[in-house]
Formats: structure tokens, C-alpha cells, sequence
């Protein structure tokens, strides 16, 4: 059962507030769903406030409702309770300012890179050269020139998820929404990915929020670090990431990344731990049920 | 019957993916050409031997005079474009209202739950008994004969829609969503170029039986139409005629097919 001490604690979390200066804030987030086995509530009053320029990440257990509150931002779900506001205009379904990136797999395999890319142009209207040219841009941007003509099924994961992160670029949104973008990935890859999305996110100035469950991943890329119970997911604790910008996947090896990774995860064990041994026992009565 | 055992259900839409490594291409080929050169023989023998009447089993030599008589006689292209126009307006109606079917059940999980489970039962059937029924809605003429074509193809290219519309990967549906596309916009830049391979499957399926149910319906009630002069000469017992017919209209369905194929085979490159 959570308990009263998992609750927010610090008051670096609990006063992330409509007051603070948030180019995307997040207040009071609660989403239930109703399962066979009763409701479950997937997010509980999840408050939180993206700063303008700033990367925060959202780590958390399986089952802590990340992606949950990834559709909530995004306005992919509806009915629940508080608020999601973008320079503050509240969010009713997916906004123009919020561009986000999916953990599937996720670029048209019935278009190339170059009309991957050009998508949100398309949608909005704008000529066909004048998106093709911008697309281009972004294609840059993310390191794949040369492949414009080329399918998806032609290139290999890392790059269709760089097609992928360079489409919701081209939409030019205010914030970046990624729901862990680099999940289906190797380590190695993960990491020079990592460096891409740092070295972007540091030329364009670009907020960003990035849901993960990588704790590697969230101290190589984040300024802030969101730590999310398991079920019901809440704001457990906020982790101020105080490494040198600009950065690169070599801060892994620095000092400081290490006593980071170590805090965040003294943090998450516990939450991680309950999250197994849930799962254990809800196996254990689905099996003696059937 | 003929039509019930080419109507594949759209199960496995696995048609473009021949593969073509050059090494097993020749031997594959040579077993071809070996079979065919030993069915040809072997037809030519009995029609030498005698052992069948001579009129039933012709010599290739008669067929083959047959058949340079039938395309050099402009009459026989006339009857071909009757029938053509048959199958491609069956298609059309048969093919349109598959689709808008298709669509509705892929998209509504009750209306699929109600209705699909005929479709499915119905598909296979010989569409063949519902001729005479034709016949008196649309007349002896061409009418009949599209209504049989669309009835048959209307069924592949339905279940196939359907099919391919649940098949869809939720989150390509997702990315269209928040980027704002419009209804239109998902309806036309996400959701039918994600369904292009079942539809594609399911037309090229629809086009074998519509032909089928065209021809079938031609050779039972009509005047006009291949089936109908396939019919003709097989009464005036012109064997070597109805063979040379039946060997071209072999061919024309081949390439048909193909074409319908190779429509499938282009965008499957481009498929992840």
C-alpha cells in the first residue's frame, strides 16, 4: 500500500505550481481507468512545470502511468481531473505548441524520409516546395542527410526513430514531448542517440520532457529529474541535475553522473521493488483465479 | 465447384514476396518448361493415337490455326470488350460498395461482431445460384451479367477492407492525431495508404472471381461476351475454336492478375 512517506516530500516538488514561471505546466494530474478488477488510478495528482529552454525528464517504474501522463499532455486522453496549460492556454486535445515523439515505431513506411519529415507541413497546409525545403532542414538537423529518398523499411531503427524525432522538430513545437523515444534501442546506440537529442535540444534552445524509465539516459540528458511512484504514479521527489552544459554522452563517466545515477536509483528501487512484487502477486492470483 | 475453390479468403496477404535469387530462378524455370513441353506432347499423342474422338482432343496444330483465326477476326475483340466492360463495371460497383462495407466494419467493432461472421460464410458460396435472381432484377442483358461480377467480387474486397482496417498500426493513428490532422486528412494521407496492401490483395482477389462470375454467368444466359462464344462453339461442337478461346482468355487472366500483382509488388518494397 503506498504509504504516507512516498508522498511528496521536498518542497522543490510540491511547490511546482500554476505560479512558477512554466512554459508548460502540469497541475494536478489524476487519471483513473476502469479494469475488470475496479478502477485504478493511473496518476495521482501529478503537478509539475517545464521551464522555458529547460529538458526535464519523468523517471519512473513500469506501471507508473509515464505514458499515461505522456497522452494526458499530449491531449491523446480526456476525462480526467486538473489541468495541463502551454503559456497559459489550457490543453484540450493535442496542441500545436506540444510536437510529440512515440516509443513504437512510428515513421510511414509508405513514404520516404523527406515526406516523413514533410508530414506536419502537409497537415498544416504549407506549398510543397517550401515543406520539402524545411524538411531538409531538419533532416540535417538530425544527421540523416543524404537518405531523404529513402523508405523507412531501408534504414535501420536508430535512424527511423531520428526521421521520427526530426518530423515533431518540423512542426517547430514550443515543447518536446518524447515517451521513452530510444526504448526499443541497444545501449550504444541509445547513448550517441542521446548525444543527438542533447546537441539539438542545445542548438534549438528546445524544452523539452522526456519520459523514461532509463536512468543513464535522464542524468546524461535532463536538468531536472521528476522521480514518479509505482501505482498510483505520483510525484515522488525532484532531482536538480547540476552537470556542465554543453553536454555529451561522456559525462557517463564523470564522478558526479555516477552519485546522480546512484541517488535516482536509491529512489526508484523502492518504488521499482513494489512495482515487482505487485506484479508477482497479481500473477499469482490471476493464476490460482483461472 | 470452380469458383468456390479460387476464392482464397484474405488471410494471408503474402502475394508479392516471390523471392528471386537468381540460382533457384533457372532450375524452377527449367521444371517449367520441362512440364509444359511434356503436357503439350502428351496432349498431341492422344490426338494422333485416336484413342479419344479426333474432334474432342484436336491436334495443337488445329488449335493453334484456331486460335491465329480467332485474333485476326475483329468480331472476337468486340465480344471481349463486352465482356471486359462487364468485369471492370462489376469490379467498380462490386468493388466500391466491398470497400465502403470493408471500412465500416473495420472501424465498428459491433457492426463486425454482427455481420462478419455472413460475410465470411456467404464468401465462399458459388454466387452462380443467385443468377436467376439477377436475371429478373437487371434483365438478360449486360446488367445481369455486372451484377454477378460485383456480387462476387464485392465479398474478397469487403473481408480483406476489413481485415486490413483492424490491422492498422494504432500508432500511426496517434502521430496523425497530434499533429491536428483533420478527419479527411487521417482519412486519406493515414489510414488508406496504411491499408494498401489488403486492398490491393483483396481487388486482385475480387478481379479472379468477378471474371469467373462474369464469364459463368455468360455461358448460362446471354448473347453477346467470350462466355457466350465459348458457349457457342462448344454447341456447334467447334472444338478446336472453344480451346483457342479458353487458351486466350488463360492468358488475358494471367496478365490481369499480374498487373493487379504488380500494383501489390511495387508498394511492398516500400512496406516495412
Amino acid at each position: 500500500m503506498p504509504s504516507v512517506a512516498t508522498l511528496p516530500k521536498s518542497g522543490a516538488a510540491g511547490a511546482q505550481t500554476a505560479a512558477d514561471a512554466g512554459i508548460l505546466v502540469v497541475d494536478g494530474i489524476v487519471k483513473q481507468f476502469d479494469t475488470p478488477e475496479g478502477p485504478l488510478v493511473a496518476v495521482d495528482r501529478v503537478s509539475l512545470s517545464v521551464r522555458p529552454g529547460e529538458f526535464l525528464a519523468v523517471i519512473g517504474p513500469s506501471g507508473c502511468g509515464k505514458s499515461t501522463l505522456f497522452n494526458v499532455i499530449g491531449g491523446l486522453i480526456d476525462r480526467y481531473q486538473g489541468a495541463v496549460t502551454v503559456g497559459g492556454e489550457t490543453v484540450r486535445g493535442p496542441h500545436p505548441a506540444i510536437g510529440m515523439v512515440f516509443q513504437e515505431e512510428s515513421t510511414f513506411p509508405w513514404r520516404t524520409v523527406i515526406e516523413n519529415v514533410a508530414f506536419p507541413l502537409e497537415i498544416a497546409g504549407i506549398a510543397r516546395k517550401e515543406r520539402l525545403e524545411k524538411a531538409k532542414r531538419f533532416i540535417a538537423l538530425v544527421g540523416l542527410n543524404g537518405f531523404e529518398n529513402r523508405y523507412p523499411a531501408e534504414l535501420s531503427g536508430g535512424m527511423r526513430q531520428r526521421v521520427a524525432i526530426a518530423r515533431t522538430l518540423a512542426s517547430e513545437p514550443k515543447i518536446l514531448l518524447m515517451d521513452e523515444p530510444f526504448a526499443s534501442l541497444d545501449e550504444q546506440t541509445r547513448l550517441l542517440l542521446g548525444d543527438k537529442v542533447l546537441q539539438i535540444q542545445q542548438d534549438l534552445q528546445q524544452t523539452t520532457l522526456l519520459i523514461t524509465h532509463n536512468i543513464t539516459e535522464a542524468v546524461q540528458l535532463a536538468d531536472r529529474i521528476l522521480v514518479m511512484t509505482y501505482r498510483p504514479g505520483r510525484v515522488k521527489r525532484m532531482v536538480e541535475i547540476d552537470l556542465p552544459r554543453p553536454r555529451s554522452s561522456d559525462v557517463v563517466s564523470s564522478e558526479a553522473f555516477g552519485r546522480y545515477v546512484a541517488e535516482i536509483w536509491s529512489d526508484l528501487r523502492e518504488e521499482a521493488t513494489r512495482g515487482m512484487q505487485d506484479e508477482e502477486s497479481r500473477t499469482l492470483h490471476a493464476g490460482a483465479a483461472s | 465447384m470452380a469458383e468456390a475453390s479460387r476464392l482464397n479468403l484474405p488471410a494471408a496477404p503474402n502475394t508479392g514476396a516471390k523471392p528471386r535469387t537468381v540460382g533457384r530462378a533457372e532450375p524452377v524455370l527449367v521444371v517449367r518448361a520441362v512440364i509444359i513441353v511434356f503436357i503439350l506432347l502428351f496432349w498431341e499423342a492422344i490426338a494422333q493415337s485416336g484413342l479419344l474422338y479426333r474432334d474432342v482432343v484436336p491436334s495443337l496444330l488445329a488449335i493453334g490455326a484456331a486460335i491465329v483465326k480467332l485474333l485476326s477476326a475483329p468480331d472476337y475483340y468486340w465480344h471481349l470488350w463486352v465482356t471486359a466492360s462487364e468485369v471492370g463495371a462489376g469490379l467498380i460497383v462490386g468493388g466500391l460498395s466491398g470497400l465502403l462495407i470493408g471500412l465500416a466494419l473495420g472501424g465498428n467493432r459491433v457492426l463486425s461482431k454482427a455481420f462478419e461472421p455472413y460475410l465470411y460464410y456467404l464468401g465462399p458460396t458459388p454466387k452462380i445460384i443467385f443468377f436467376p435472381v439477377m436475371i429478373m432484377w437487371f434483365g438478360v442483358g449486360p446488367g445481369s451479367k455486372i451484377a454477378m461480377g460485383a456480387i462476387s467480387c464485392f465479398f474478397p474486397i469487403a473481408l480483406s477492407t476489413a481485415a486490413g482496417m483492424r490491422q492498422i498500426d494504432k500508432v500511426l493513428i496517434r502521430v496523425g492525431q497530434s499533429f491536428r490532422a483533420s478527419a479527411w486528412q487521417m482519412a486519406t494521407k493515414i489510414y488508406l495508404p496504411a491499408m494498401r496492401h489488403p486492398i490491393i490483395n483483396g481487388v486482385r482477389l475480387g478481379l479472379g472471381v468477378a471474371i469467373i462470375g462474369t464469364l459463368l454467368a455468360e455461358t448460362k444466359l446471354s448473347n453477346q461476351g467470350v462466355g457466350f462464344l465459348i458457349i457457342q462453339a462448344y454447341s456447334l461442337f467447334d472444338m478446336p475454336r472453344m480451346y483457342a478461346m479458353l487458351i486466350v482468355l488463360f492468358v488475358l487472366a494471367i496478365g490481369a492478375n499480374a498487373l493487379v500483382g504488380r500494383l501489390g509488388g511495387l508498394s511492398a518494397i516500400r512496406q516495412l
